[in-house]
């Protein structure tokens, strides 16, 4: 934990409000962190993750003695201290080798974490020699295999890429700015009681459009990597009471119902419209001096008392006044 | 030019692909073949083969969306106009955990309270400076040579007719102007505690 501290200026003060809990979030950063046991090509297929994953990340540069299934709490500090929610632990060893560990964080605490270790045919960036990414691009996911909907495991690594590449959360997206696709794929379960888990492909293509004749395009594809296969390993799950924190929507951005209105067949909006009830007495009917409310039967000794007959309307509650004095 | 000289951008799927366009994003149930997968041969032509027919997909979905046009001079350093098309994405369906918890409401201030309870409105903001007749100059209400800082410096300063035949009546004018400020300060601090206090 690091320990509250009140700031004392207004640049320690905004740095602060940064990383307070906010109703609409930034984009999750990611952090890279080399374990003490990574090698050259864990930090090479870092670097290409964080080519995908540019501008929202933070790289560490320095080896760090961590085992992350036994003891998270160093991750936990590196996530408040550097307020990221996403990181990236490499480490190698015979059991395990080249291995990439997948964590996530809600409130600065471990969320989930999953182990995926790359398999020996991957191909990097720079082995592909062919274009680099264009910064701050969103790219479009393609999920390939049953798997994705109905087991646990692979419905955690669809929410964790999702989450991870997605970059900024937008309604508008610019036509030409669809320009790459994050393709995971896996093959089917042939035996769902055995523990041993398909591989997951992970693979990047670059899109290009061709004439079809029609409105849409033809769309043809070009790897241009990373392209790595994934073997999954150990895995930790959320808390249901944590995941169902992590998960609630703000009662403020949701929209309001709109009540009484609605649409038709035929597209056209549809109000209905309560009015109060009408006070006829209230009712203005044609003006004249003989219906003025002082001439009426029930105010008539009234009137007759009073020798003044001509009073304005306004100086009515005078004149009674100083009538009831007399 | 005839229809046969392009490849179609239809594509049949035994069971249909979902769809996150928030996200966009698709998810085909249909399964890979696991005997192309296992051979290392035809794994890539394989997986190429698939993700292409889904990338279709998408991109038919996508740009059947509402499509907007804007004319922007967007990061082009030369300055001149480009028009963009840009697509109306619907929300994201998938959901993903956020990143921290909602952030709490913070309770109202016993003043806040009060107002609600009274009816009071705040009023509107009417900035720090105001106007100083004497001089003809805008200065600030409070702060370095602030409105309320006006007696301070003055070689004449009148008796408070209050202050008569009490303690207080030998005692400087300005000093007693000043401690006056100072002890709302105080106050006001004292409030702000509390309101914290009451937050946490």
């Amino acid at each position: 934990m690091i320990r509250t501290i009140k700031p004392k200026n207004a640049r320690s003060k905004r740095a602060l409000a940064k990383k307070e809990a906010r109703l609409i979030e930034n984009t999750k950063t990611a952090l890279f962190v080399p374990g003490s046991t990574s090698n050259k090509f864990l930090h090479d297929a870092m670097v290409d993750l964080m080519a995908l994953k540019k501008p929202d990340i933070k790289k560490f540069t320095k080896k760090n003695e961590i085992r992350p299934f036994e003891d998270p709490s160093t991750l936990e500090f590196f996530s408040e201290k550097n307020d990221t929610s996403l990181m990236v632990f490499s480490s190698h060893n015979k059991k395990r080798p080249n291995t990439l560990i997948f964590t996530r964080f809600f409130n600065h605490k471990i969320y989930d974490m999953i182990e995926l270790s790359i398999q020996q045919n991957h191909k990097l960036l720079e082995e592909f020699k062919k274009i680099t990414f264009t910064v701050g691009l969103k790219p479009m996911f393609t999920f390939n295999g049953p798997a994705f909907d109905n087991h646990p495991v692979f419905q955690h690594l669809k929410s964790l890429f999702l989450d991870f590449f997605r970059g900024e959360e937008t309604d508008l997206q610019d036509v030409a700015g669809l320009q790459y696709i994050i393709a995971l794929s896996t093959g089917e379960i042939e035996d769902p009681n055995s523990s041993t888990l398909p591989l997951l492909h992970f693979r990047v293509y670059k899109l290009k459009s061709y004439k079809s004749g029609e409105k849409v395009p033809r769309i043809e594809i070009d790897e241009i990597g990373p392209r790595l296969d994934f073997k999954i390993g150990r895995r930790l799950t959320p808390a249901p009471e944590l995941e169902k924190e992590a998960f609630m929507k703000p009662k403020q951005l949701q929209a309001k119902e709109k009540k009484n209105v609605s649409t038709d067949f035929m597209g056209d909006k549809v109000a209905q419209i309560h009015v109060g009830n009408q006070d006829l007495g209230k009712l203005q009917t044609r003006k004249m001096k003989g219906l003025k409310a002082k001439y009426d039967q029930d105010s008539e000794e009234e009137v007759f008392e009073n020798d003044e007959i001509e009073i304005d309307e306004d100086e009515e509650m005078s004149e009674y006044e100083s009538a009831n004095d007399n | 030019m005839s229809d046969k000289e392009y490849k179609p951008v239809t594509v049949d799927k035994p069971i249909p692909n979902t769809f996150d366009l928030g996200n966009l994003a698709t998810f085909d149930p249909n399964p890979l073949d696991n005997t192309k997968l296992n051979n290392e041969e035809e794994k890539e032509k394989h997986l190429t083969e698939v993700t292409r027919d889904n990338v279709q997909l998408l991109i038919n979905q996508i740009l059947s969306l509402p499509l907007k046009t804007t004319t922007d001079t967007h990061g082009s350093s030369t300055g001149q106009d480009s028009t963009m098309t840009l697509v109306q994405l619907p929300e994201p369906t998938t959901l993903l955990p956020r990143e921290k918890s909602i952030p709490k409401e913070k309770p109202l201030t016993r003043w806040q309270q009060f107002a609600l309870r009274k009816g009071i409105r705040s009023k509107a903001k009417d900035g720090k400076m105001v106007y100083d007749e004497e001089t003809g100059e805008w200065v600030p209400k409070w702060g370095y040579k602030g409105k309320n800082k006006e007696m301070d410096n003055q070689w004449l300063v009148e008796l408070n007719a209050n202050t008569k035949n009490t303690e207080e009546e030998l005692i400087d004018p300005r000093t007693l102007k000043r401690a006056e400020r100072k002890k709302l300060i105080k106050k006001n601090e004292l409030q702000h505690k509390r309101n914290l206090k009451n937050r946490a």
